[in-house]
């Protein structure tokens, strides 16, 4: 009998080649694209989750208020590990404090690679549980001791085993390997680690560390602390307990801002990462929130556009029906029939999806910047996707097979049976709601390309082009500035060169305790500190609005400060050049207020900053490329007069410009996936109407012929079709219109610095969507509309 | 004279031969004539009615209606020329279910250029004509088959065609109803208008004045 059932199914697919393929094909695509967005899904919310203490793991954040604001930062002070461990020790079992990581210069012998890594406490290893491939979770408990990830091991040591090994940290801390940990997957926080030194070694190491333990410096927040709670504890709890443990430690001139303690658990760290005012705002779950709903919608489309073309083909299959049921078939035979036949499709649709998605997993993993593999070896997925198969079946299935098995004999036969008009209403909704969805999609879609293009042309204040990076991550540079300066600039190849304590792209030091002039007592400041050295100015190309740049020939200059224009808002200066400023002990003069420069989100306000000259303090050296050489030539002479200066360091650097274009990464990545699921979903919906336009051209096949007989040209009756498609969707438009408004109004609300929500947004996605209408319907509504009339008319 | 066929054939080439669905047909249709067309089941009667309505072409042969030779004209031409002279009627009357009576009758004024004034003045003058003003709004499954082929006459009217084109008008009603449509095509052909009709039954080719036998596509007499 099923195999009956099955034989039929399959000779009705090969008889109706052209529906097969639009039912079969629509119906793969939209599982690809379910199968996609799943996988993405599930890569996202598994992150951090190879970590065996997942659920207990937290980093610690402050929330920070001051004059009303709060902000929610990482930075730490020292002595908060050594507190919690003493007085909390029930709550946590492990405590953790780490240094910010950076890139380091690991050196065997004379190999020296910079490697990116930090100092953490001796318990990391078994709080991260990471995988040792030699060594042990203790190795990091002696003070010379270094743990290096797998891959670093075999780029300095090849297939030996490196425990035991000497290596050398920035050219001037001495280690012994005593361990090799697994790299880890590319979806944990910590990925990127290559090796882990102790912290003991961090602290006897810096002078500024060592500062921050031995005076016990609670106000300077400069390190990392993560936590694993007890056994038995909540995250709230703990959290809860320890909130008050630096604000109660701060010294007393220090407790006007308001610091509050809270443990961030692991597993939010990779999608909510957002804090506005204290209060976790979510971050990137957003976009998974949104892409699931895609992706069931989709799926959704998929199941009644395979619906609505099985039910079109009812006039078909009616006289089929007929002939089974007078030879005595059942009606509960004839629903088994047609749900076999859904089956049928759908599990070749299902087959092909699995096609499409593995040839376009690695575009697509290019696209979304992830490792996803296909889940072939995971028994869950064939699971998931056997009950997929079943429940869509039945969904696709059961309302053709319902409605199919209840046609009358006797009425099919005689060819007197006309489909039924409720099921047109039923088919509009669908279509209306279709349209809907794909509307908000590319309305949505616009607008991200609007904020992208909007925020790219905003004015970042410094001239980015030919600008290179380096980074002083090593002694050696002590003192060699003038003679590298002078150097450079004599090759031809460096039009000018300075040192600075930030990169361009970002703000690396904050301070308070400001004072001028008609300052309120009760405001706390902080802005952006900025170490530079004279000739910043000359190399990055800054916009001086007034006073002037820092000079040499002013040995005043000293304790001179240049602002920029949001400092000079920020702190109420009415004609700020020239003005005095005190910066806890020392006074400062203002010579010069320069224009903003974009260094942090480009969606966000610029922070406000001092700049100074200071040599001792200062991280990077940034070149200015002369831009009449070839830059490979350039380059290459820099590296020489590098090699030759600062010998034993190897030569990296970074182009402003791309590393200021990293900034659009995360955004960027969400404006092409969502392109492409607006993509399909419109492509579906597409399919959806095409069905539908040929069902209700086969229903108006006998009036398309009266009015033809009475007058009625091709261009009357194809404007006749298209008039009620395009009715439908300009339904939609306008139902999307305020959703869509909704939607990314409190999008563009989590960022500062965003464009205007214009209405011709509006008129090009509904002009869009007509347009796509028209195309899709005209295909039937012209073949009806110069289809002979004589033929529809015929009395048989 | 309104229309004139001149050696006229249409084929369909079936499996290698060719079956001729209308053979050498000469016939002349003078205005003012009430014209049965009779015939055996695949004589080609429907065939040569909708050839003479534009609806279907011919292979071979002339056609002029009205001083144009309908054989050479542009298919927009021909159109205009079919629009604007010719009305039909048929068996199973053809209403669009989803118009009422008179949205059915104001159809074809659509597809010209009428102003709404206009359409609502010709359509009530039809609605008058026929009798069936409180019957306007309703739909064509709330009337009989008889109702029914008065709105289809009154449809294919409503323009003032010079010929209409009956293909069996009463073929799918009782005979009383029958009997009053065809009084109706007998009053309308004395006020002027040129009626070619298609049927089985001897007593309604009898309204007419002049039949036309024809089997397997040709005339067999005249």
């Amino acid at each position: 009998m099923i195999q009956n059932y099955f034989k039929i199914a399959w000779r009705n697919l090969i008889k109706n080649k052209g529906y097969s393929a639009i039912n079969i094909g629509g119906l793969a695509v939209g599982m690809a694209v379910v199968l996609l967005i799943s996988l993405w899904i599930y890569d996202e919310v598994s992150y951090n989750k190879n970590h065996e203490n997942y659920d207990t793991i937290a980093l610690a954040l402050m929330h920070k208020t001051e004059n009303g604001k709060t902000r929610t930062r990482r930075p730490m002070p020292y002595p908060l590990g050594n507190e919690l461990r003493a007085k909390y020790s029930d709550d946590f079992k492990h405590v953790v404090m780490s240094s910010f990581y950076w890139d380091y210069v690991l050196s065997k012998d004379n190999n020296n690679l910079s490697k990116y890594g930090g100092f953490m406490e001796s318990d990391a290893l078994r709080m991260l549980s990471l995988n040792m491939i030699y060594g042990d979770w203790d190795g990091l408990k002696k003070p010379n001791s270094i743990v290096i990830s797998q891959s670093t091991a075999r780029t300095f040591f090849g297939s030996e085993n490196p425990v035991g090994k000497h290596m050398k940290i920035d050219d001037k801390l001495n280690t012994t390997v005593t361990g090799v940990f697994e790299d880890l997957p590319y979806n944990s926080e910590f990925h990127e680690l290559e090796f882990i030194a102790p912290w003991e070694l961090y602290t006897i190491s810096y002078p500024w560390v060592k500062e921050a333990r031995d005076k016990n410096l609670w106000d300077n927040n400069s390190y990392k602390l993560y936590v694993q709670i007890a056994d038995g504890k909540t995250m709230a709890s703990v959290s809860e307990t320890i909130k008050t443990v630096v604000q109660d430690n701060v010294p007393g001139n220090n407790k006007r801002s308001l610091r509050e303690l809270v443990l961030y658990p692991m597993k939010d760290w990779h999608l909510q990462s957002e804090w506005k005012n204290g209060v976790n705002t979510g971050g990137f779950i957003q976009y998974v929130w949104i892409f699931g709903f895609i992706g069931v919608f989709v799926l959704g489309l998929a199941c009644i556009n395979f619906m609505n073309l099985s039910t079109a083909q009812s006039e078909k299959r009616a006289k089929e029906v007929g002939v089974l049921k007078s030879i005595g078939s059942t009606k509960k035979q004839l629903i088994h029939q047609f749900l076999s036949e859904s089956f049928l499709v759908v599990v070749f649709a299902f087959i092909i999806a699995v096609l499409l998605v593995l040839l376009v997993m690695p575009a697509f993993n290019a696209l979304a910047d992830k490792h996803i593999i296909f889940p072939f070896n995971n028994i869950f997925f064939y699971l998931v996707s056997v009950g997929c198969i079943v429940a869509t079946s039945f969904m696709a299935g059961s309302y053709p097979a319902l409605y199919l098995s209840s046609f009358h004999p006797v009425k099919v036969l005689k060819g007197t049976f006309k489909v039924g008009k409720s099921t047109t209403s039923f088919r509009r909704a669908l279509v209306i709601a279709q349209f809907t969805i794909s509307v908000t999609l590319v309305i949505g879609a616009i607008v991200i390309e609007k904020q992208i293009t909007y925020s790219k042309n905003r004015p970042i204040g410094y001239q980015s082009e030919g600008l290179i990076t380096i980074s002083k991550n090593t002694e050696a540079y002590k003192g060699k500035y003038n003679t590298l300066r002078n150097e450079l600039i004599k090759t031809g190849t460096v039009v000018e060169m300075c040192e600075a304590s930030s990169p361009l792209t970002d703000v690396w030091s904050t301070g308070g305790g400001f004072n001028w002039e008609g300052k309120d007592p009760n405001f706390v400041t902080n802005m952006g500190l900025f170490c530079i050295s004279h000739d910043y100015g000359k190399t990055i190309g800054w916009d001086i609005l007034e006073g002037r740049d820092f000079s040499r020939a002013f040995p005043t200059d000293s304790t001179a400060f240049v602002l920029n224009e949001t400092a000079v808002n920020y702190m109420g200066l009415t004609d700020p050049v020239g003005k005095t400023i005190r910066w806890g002990k020392k006074k400062y003069k203002v010579i010069g207020v320069v224009k903003d420069i974009l260094r942090e989100s480009p969606f966000e306000p610029t922070k406000q900053g001092v700049y100074m000259i200071n040599y001792d303090n200062t991280n990077f050296v940034r070149l200015k490329l002369n831009p009449e050489k070839p830059i490979s030539e350039a380059l290459t002479t820099i590296e020489t007069v590098f090699a030759k200066h600062v010998p034993n360091v190897p030569f990296e650097f970074q182009f402003v410009d791309e590393t200021f274009a990293k900034k659009f990464n995360t955004m960027e990545r969400i404006q092409k996936l969502s392109n492409l699921f607006a993509f399909f979903a419109i492509f579906i919906s597409c399919l959806g109407l095409f069905g539908l336009a040929s069902f209700m051209a086969e229903q108006r096949k006998k009036e398309i012929g009266v009015r033809k007989v009475v007058g009625a040209s091709v261009f009357n009756l194809w404007k006749l079709l298209s008039k009620d498609f395009v009715k439908l969707v300009v339904l939609a438009i306008v139902i999307a219109t305020p959703l869509a408004y909704y939607g990314v109004n409190s999008w563009l609300n989590n960022y500062t610095y965003r464009t205007q929500i214009s209405w011709w947004i509006f008129v090009v996605a509904g002009m869009g969507a007509i347009g796509i209408t028209l195309l899709t319907v005209s295909f039937h509504s012209i073949k009806a509309a110069i289809a002979n009339p004589i033929k529809s008319l015929r009395t048989e | 004279m309104i229309l004139q066929l001149k050696d006229l054939f249409k084929w369909v080439n079936s499996g290698g031969n060719r079956v001729f669905l209308l053979n050498d047909i000469d016939l002349t249709v003078n205005e003012g004539e009430f014209i049965s067309i009779m015939g055996p089941s695949g004589s080609g009667k429907t065939t040569l009615l909708n050839v003479i309505g534009m609806l279907d072409d011919f292979n071979e042969g002339e056609y002029i209606f009205l001083e144009e030779p309908v054989h050479n004209l542009k298919e927009k031409h021909r159109a205009n020329l079919y629009k604007e002279y010719i009305g039909f009627v048929f068996q199973s009357y053809h209403l669009i279910d989803e118009l009422t009576v008179y949205e059915n009758i104001e159809t074809p004024l659509l597809y010209k250029k009428h102003s709404r004034a206009e359409r609502k003045a010709m359509v009530a003058d039809m609605l008058d004509r026929f009798n069936i003003v409180g019957k306007k709004d309703l739909f064509p499954s709330q009337l009989s088959g008889g109702q029914q082929q008065l709105v289809g006459i009154a449809r294919a009217l409503v323009s003032s065609p010079k010929l209409i084109l009956a293909d069996e008008p009463t073929g799918n009603l009782n005979s009383a109803q029958g009997e009053e449509i065809m009084q109706l095509f007998k009053k309308l052909n004395d006020e002027g208008v040129t009626i070619i009709q298609v049927t089985h039954s001897e007593s309604n080719a009898a309204y007419g004045s002049r039949t036309i036998h024809l089997r397997d596509g040709l005339i067999v007499n005249k």
